[in-house]
This record gives C-alpha cells, sequence and structure tokens, in this order.
C-alpha cells in the first residue's frame, strides 16, 4: 500500500477535505457578521461587508457562556479520570490475568456499552433527584460513568493485548510481582493506550447531551452542548451568536485533534508486535 | 480454549477480581440495576405530576389519618340513631354498623399499634406523620372497605328518602362517600402499557423512522468510511491534516453540530438549503425542515457528515494493524490491488468491519441528540425516533410508566439487534486474548 500520491489525488483530497470543513469554514465566516447580513439578500455572501465581533462579545455577555464551558469541563475531566482509572484496572486483568468467567465479564462490559441510554433515563433521574443530585456536577459524573467505563475497559483491554506477552512473561521469570509488573513493563507500553482511551472518554463526556439536558437543567450547571442548543433570541435564532458559540468550541478542539491525531495514532500502532 | 492455560499456569482470580471489582461495581450500580429498574417501571402507572400514581406501589394501603377522621364519626352516628330508630330501618342501621366495624376490626389488626398511635395524635389535635398514618392493607380488607363505601352510601341515601332516622344525614352521607378516598390503591398494571404501545401508531412510526434513519446512514457512512480508511492509509504529504480534518466532525458534540446544520439548512439564510434549492434537488428552501421527507433528508445527511470520519477512524485503526509485509510478499507474487484488497484486506478486517458496523448501527439506533436538536423529531413528529418519543412521554408529559415501557422496547430492539451481530460474529467478537 506504500505509493506515492499523484496530482489528482491531492486534488481529490482538497475537495474532500473542502467538504468535511464547509460548515465549520461558513460557521466561521457568518460568526463576524451583523445581523444585516446574517438575515435577509446579503445572508450568502462569503465575507461581510462590515465585519464584527460583536457576536462573540455577546455570547460571552449575553449568555453565561464561559460557566457552560467551565461546568462542561470540570465535569468531563472528572468523568474521565475516574473511568480510565478503574478501567485500567479491570482491563488489565482481563487482558492477562487467568481467571474464570472472562468472558462473562467480557461480554457484560461490551454488552453495557450498548446500552440505550434512555433506558437509564429514568431510574438514574428518580435516584438523583432523590439524592439531591440533579444541578449539581456528580449528578453529571456518575451517569456518564455508565457511558465511558464500558467504553474505556473495552479499548484498553484490546491495547493491553498488544503488548508483548515475552516481555511479562520474561519479568515473571526474574520474579517480579504483578504489581512489578504491571507497573514496570505493562503502564508504560500502555501509556499511548491510556491517553488515548482518556481522550475518547473525555470527549464521549464532553459531547453528552440527554443526562445533561435532563438532570441539569438550572442555568448554573448546564453544560456547553445544552447551553448552545438552547440559545434563543428575542425575534429571531440568534445565528450570529450560536455561530460564534460553536467557533469557540470549535477552535480548541481543532487544535487538540492537530496535536493528538499523531499520538492517537502512534497508540494505536505502538503497542502492536511488530512482525 | 482456557482449558488448555490452566494446564501450565495457575488461575488469578484473586487479583483479578480485586482488580475489576471498582468497575464492576460501578458498572452494575449505574448501568445494570438501572436498566432493570426501567423495566420494574414500566409495569406501574407511575405519573409523577399526580399525587396519587408519584411512586410504585404494589399494595394497598390505607391513610390512617384521613380514615380515623372518617369511620369513628360515621359508626357513632349510625349508632346513636340506631338506638332511636325502630323496626326496619333500626335493623338496616345496625347491619351497616356490623359492616363497618368488622372493617374497622381488620384494619386495626392489619395495621397494629398504629391504629392507636395515630388516634392519640389526632385526639390531641396534632397530624402524624405520613410514614406513620399510611398503612399497607390486605386486598381482602380494601375491596370490603371499597363495597362499604358504595352499599352504605347507597343504604343511608336510601333510609333519608323514606324515613326521618338519619339526624345529620348529610354529613353522614358525605362521610360513607368519602371512606373510598382514604385508600390508596396500587398502580401496578402489569403490561398494559405495552399492550397499549403495540397498538399505538405512534410507537409503530418512530420504530419505522428509527429504522429509516439507522439503515441509511449507516450504510452509507460504512461504504464511505471505508473508502476513506483505505486512501489516509497510505504515505502521502499532509497525512496528519488530513486525519485530523477527518477527526474534527466526529470530536465536536452533537448538539452543537445539529444546532450548526440547522443554520445550514434554514429556510430563510441557510446556504447549504440555498445550494440544494440551485442544483435543483428541492424546490425551495424551506423543503428540507418543514417537509417530513425533506428532515429525514436533513437528519441523514448530517449524521453521515458527522459519523462517517468514526467509521473511517475504526476501519483505519484496524487497517493499520494488518502487517504491511503481507503487501509486500503479495505484491511480489503478482497480486494487483484489487487482489490484495479482496484476499488480504477484506479477511483481515472482517472483525473490525463487523464491530464498527455493530457500534455504528446501535448508536443510530438510539439517535437523540441530532434529531432533538435539529428537528425536535418534527415537523409532525415525521422525524421521532423512539427514544425522542419515550423522552417526550417521560419529561413532557412526566408519565414515567409509559414512557419506562417505551425505553425497554428500545432496550429490546437494541438486544436484537446486538444479538444478530454476535451471531455473525461469534467469538470473535471478545477480544483476541481469549483465545490466545
Amino acid at each position: 500500500m506504500e505509493k506515492k500520491a499523484g496530482v489528482s489525488f491531492y486534488l481529490f483530497l482538497i475537495v474532500f477535505v473542502f467538504v468535511i470543513m464547509f460548515p465549520f469554514l461558513w460557521v466561521f465566516l457568518s460568526s463576524f457578521k451583523p445581523p444585516t447580513e446574517l438575515y435577509g439578500s446579503q445572508a450568502f455572501n462569503w465575507i461581510a461587508d462590515h465585519p464584527t465581533l460583536n457576536n462573540y462579545v455577546s455570547v460571552f455577555v449575553d449568555y453565561p457562556f464561559l460557566n457552560y464551558l467551565k461546568n462542561s469541563f470540570i465535569i468531563a475531566a472528572s468523568t474521565t479520570i475516574i473511568s480510565v482509572l478503574f478501567a485500567s484496572f479491570a482491563a488489565y486483568a482481563l487482558a492477562r490475568l487467568r481467571f474464570r468467567g472472562k468472558s462473562v465479564i467480557l461480554g457484560l462490559t461490551l454488552s453495557v456499552t450498548m446500552f440505550p441510554q434512555i433506558s437509564t433515563l429514568s431510574p438514574i433521574y428518580i435516584i438523583l433527584m432523590h439524592l439531591g443530585l440533579t444541578n449539581s456536577y456528580t449528578g453529571l459524573i456518575i451517569p456518564y460513568i455508565t457511558i465511558t467505563l464500558p467504553l474505556s475497559i473495552w479499548i484498553l483491554v484490546t491495547f493491553f493485548r498488544k503488548i508483548p506477552q515475552e516481555l511479562e512473561e520474561s519479568a515473571k521469570m526474574d520474579g517480579a510481582t504483578l504489581m512489578q509488573t504491571y507497573r514496570k513493563i505493562i503502564f508504560p507500553l500502555a501509556v499511548p493506550g491510556i491517553f488515548t482511551t482518556a481522550i475518547l472518554a473525555f470527549i464521549a463526556a464532553w459531547n453528552e447531551y440527554l443526562f445533561a439536558l435532563t438532570i441539569n437543567t438550572d442555568e448554573a450547571y448546564k453544560t456547553v452542548p445544552v447551553g448552545i442548543s438552547m440559545f434563543s433570541g428575542q425575534y429571531s435564532v440568534p445565528w450570529g451568536e450560536i455561530c460564534a458559540a460553536t467557533v469557540v468550541v470549535t477552535v480548541p478542539l481543532v487544535i487538540l485533534v492537530l496535536i493528538f491525531q499523531r499520538r492517537i495514532v502512534s497508540g494505536l500502532t505502538s503497542g502492536s508486535v511488530k512482525e | 480454549m482456557k482449558a488448555q492455560k490452566k494446564l501450565h499456569k495457575k488461575s488469578d482470580w484473586k487479583a483479578a477480581y480485586l482488580l475489576m471489582s471498582p468497575a464492576l461495581i460501578l458498572i452494575f450500580v449505574i448501568a445494570i440495576y438501572p436498566v432493570l429498574q426501567s423495566m420494574y417501571f414500566s409495569l406501574f402507572d407511575y405519573k409523577l405530576n399526580d399525587p396519587t400514581k408519584a411512586s410504585t406501589t404494589r399494595h394497598y394501603s390505607l391513610d390512617l389519618n384521613r380514615y380515623l377522621d372518617n369511620a369513628p364519626f360515621l359508626m357513632a352516628d349510625l349508632k346513636n340513631d340506631a338506638t332511636k330508630a325502630s323496626g326496619e330501618p333500626k335493623a338496616t342501621l345496625t347491619k351497616i354498623n356490623q359492616q363497618l366495624t368488622t372493617i374497622d376490626n381488620e384494619i386495626r389488626k392489619e395495621s397494629g399499634d398504629r391504629y392507636n398511635k395515630v388516634n392519640d395524635i389526632l385526639n390531641n389535635y396534632k397530624t402524624p406523620s405520613e410514614k406513620l398514618s399510611i398503612v399497607t392493607i390486605s386486598k381482602s380488607t380494601a375491596e370490603a372497605i371499597q363495597k362499604a363505601t358504595d352499599q352504605v352510601t347507597k343504604q343511608l341515601k336510601a333510609l333519608n328518602q323514606n324515613t326521618k332516622v338519619l339526624s345529620n344525614a348529610k354529613k353522614d352521607i358525605g362521610l360513607a362517600s368519602g371512606l373510598e378516598d382514604t385508600l390508596n390503591k396500587p398502580n401496578f398494571i402489569g403490561l398494559k402499557h405495552y399492550a397499549h404501545f403495540l397498538k399505538d401508531s405512534r410507537m409503530w412510526a418512530a420504530i419505522l423512522h428509527t429504522v429509516v434513519f439507522t439503515v441509511i446512514s449507516v450504510a452509507i457512512e460504512f461504504v464511505l468510511g471505508l473508502a476513506i480508511a483505505l486512501l489516509i492509509n497510505k504515505a502521502f504529504f499532509g497525512r496528519g491534516l488530513i486525519r485530523a480534518a477527518v477527526l474534527v466532525p466526529w470530536a465536536i458534540p452533537t448538539a452543537v453540530s445539529a444546532m450548526m446544520w440547522k443554520y445550514l439548512y434554514d429556510g430563510q439564510s441557510g446556504i447549504i438549503a440555498k445550494f440544494f434549492e440551485k442544483i435543483g434537488l428541492i424546490h425551495n428552501m424551506g423543503t428540507l425542515l418543514t417537509t417530513g421527507d425533506g428532515a429525514m433528508f436533513s437528519v441523514i445527511l448530517t449524521d453521515v457528515w458527522k459519523t462517517t470520519p468514526y467509521m473511517a477512524l475504526l476501519l483505519l485503526a484496524g487497517l493499520q494493524v494488518i502487517p504491511k509485509s503481507l503487501y509486500e510478499a503479495a505484491a511480489i507474487d503478482g497480486a494487483n490491488k484489487w487482489k490484495q484488497f479482496l484476499n488480504i484486506t477484506l479477511p483481515l478486517l472482517k472483525l473490525s468491519i463487523l464491530v464498527s458496523l455493530l457500534f455504528r448501527t446501535l448508536d443510530a439506533f438510539r439517535v437523540f441528540d441530532l434529531i432533538s436538536v435539529l428537528t425536535g423529531g418534527g415537523p409532525a413528529n415525521s422525524t421521532e425516533t423512539i427514544s425522542i418519543y419515550a423522552y417526550k412521554v417521560m419529561f413532557s408529559e412526566t408519565d414515567f410508566g409509559s414512557g419506562s415501557a417505551l425505553s425497554v422496547i428500545v432496550f429490546i430492539c437494541v438486544a436484537i439487534i446486538s444479538a444478530i451481530f454476535v451471531k455473525l460474529l461469534g467469538s470473535d467478537l471478545l477480544p483476541e486474548g481469549s483465545k490466545k
């Protein structure tokens, strides 16, 4: 499959990237348009005649957008740390140790990743309501673990499996204990995998909508997805602010993805034994 | 496969379960238990906004507070009137009193010392706590109370019309007819919600929308995703950039991208709507979000744009673990690209393909965010999927009983889809190591 690409290939790539990125590009350009150019005849011009930053100012002044960002970050980061930590223990056991019932537990984990969130929503809502945890960070972290923990276990088992067993066995032969083997041999080799898992778990928690919509209805605890979806203006849909908010959420993500895509890919490949 | 392993290594089950316990406990408490609870809720007429149905109860219960404010006064009045009356009315009144006393004795027996406790509190003109005053009673007693309510009310009304024996007729008839209100009936209704939904055309329409959305979007995403994965799984300048570009739509929140596309599809200022109108795909810009077909098309297009990269990412991961040496060897043997694809890529990618199809199908089947934000299930429920329907029933109508029944239906559908894939995949679904 290693073959140098030709000119037509690059032309195709340019078109391809344009199609994927067009919505972002258009939203980015629109975010600088004043209201008069967002609606009516000028709505389809590429570049604003009178570019303005008002939409961005409005997002942070008229809407508690900064607070949404803070809430989303705290909730997603806590969820990620908890689920990746517990998942790495479980995944190590599942990938390396010998015990009965392994396939049952793997099957169970897999089926839990397939659970429709709507099927757990009403009991979780009732329980959180009784515990007084609706409209709190904990109230969202708890259900988010349902989503990210099985996912993390699943990804990590695959990663741990790709680490050559020979290294571990020679460590055992040299008399290393289970924890020593994990710390000195497995963990360093699994770092790219754990990192990838953390990114995926973070994104899953950051993007979640259904629980966030249901459990944190208070303005002070809303997350970014729910916040943006509820932007509403006095007379019409505030497209300018929506575009600006989308840009604010997307730009850091683009940067993160640009940096981390290499790590994701190296994480996906470095664990496997070169044959 | 494990049996062979056990021969040369002892089991590490203690360490294994210790390592797995936090994860397993969490999974049980916040994933498995809620699903079972949903199933349980679905068997009740459970409505949060209706005080008599705001919890799930399988038993009859009696509010002693209200009962003791009623029955003793009624019985005292009737007893009084009976001593003054004679003949047939006296016999009737005595009989009624006997009936009520029998019930009262039964209640005393079933509620134990709480009957007297509540009575004492009431005699001191205080209000007993709900916890103390609401007692579970047997079905037979509850039925006796219901029966007595009807009978006694009727008899008292008849007496009042024909004779003058009742000194407080109005009050007593009121008390008698109010007896039943001291009861809390169980809201367990068995499978009635399911029976209702099986005949509910809105439910079947929602299932149809879900299936249409799932099949079309997953099919398109798979073909495009595989093409992209094959394309970017080679060395070319700017590969990282392409990968990042492909990842971005997947990485942003679905609700945010739905909002973004809502703007692009907008009937007045949406550029995509304008573009589709220009190329003649639609008659006018409004068609996209105001007609049923237009809305379904819009939702599918957005999903394809958003999740094709995810599909590509999964397949790319599968492609990258295929050793390059295989292709080199095949090339030396004179196999062309197509042959290499058929004989090396596809067989080795089968697992990744099935797994990514499984995950995407299930994701698509439980779709919520995208549709909730982009169309809200409209126009006229034309894009309402089963999850959206369940959500609306639960949180707009606060009907947790039937909403839970719908969510259990989603669960059953998902289980069936998974079962089909598991059948196709067999034990391959579990990570390779179970066999290693």
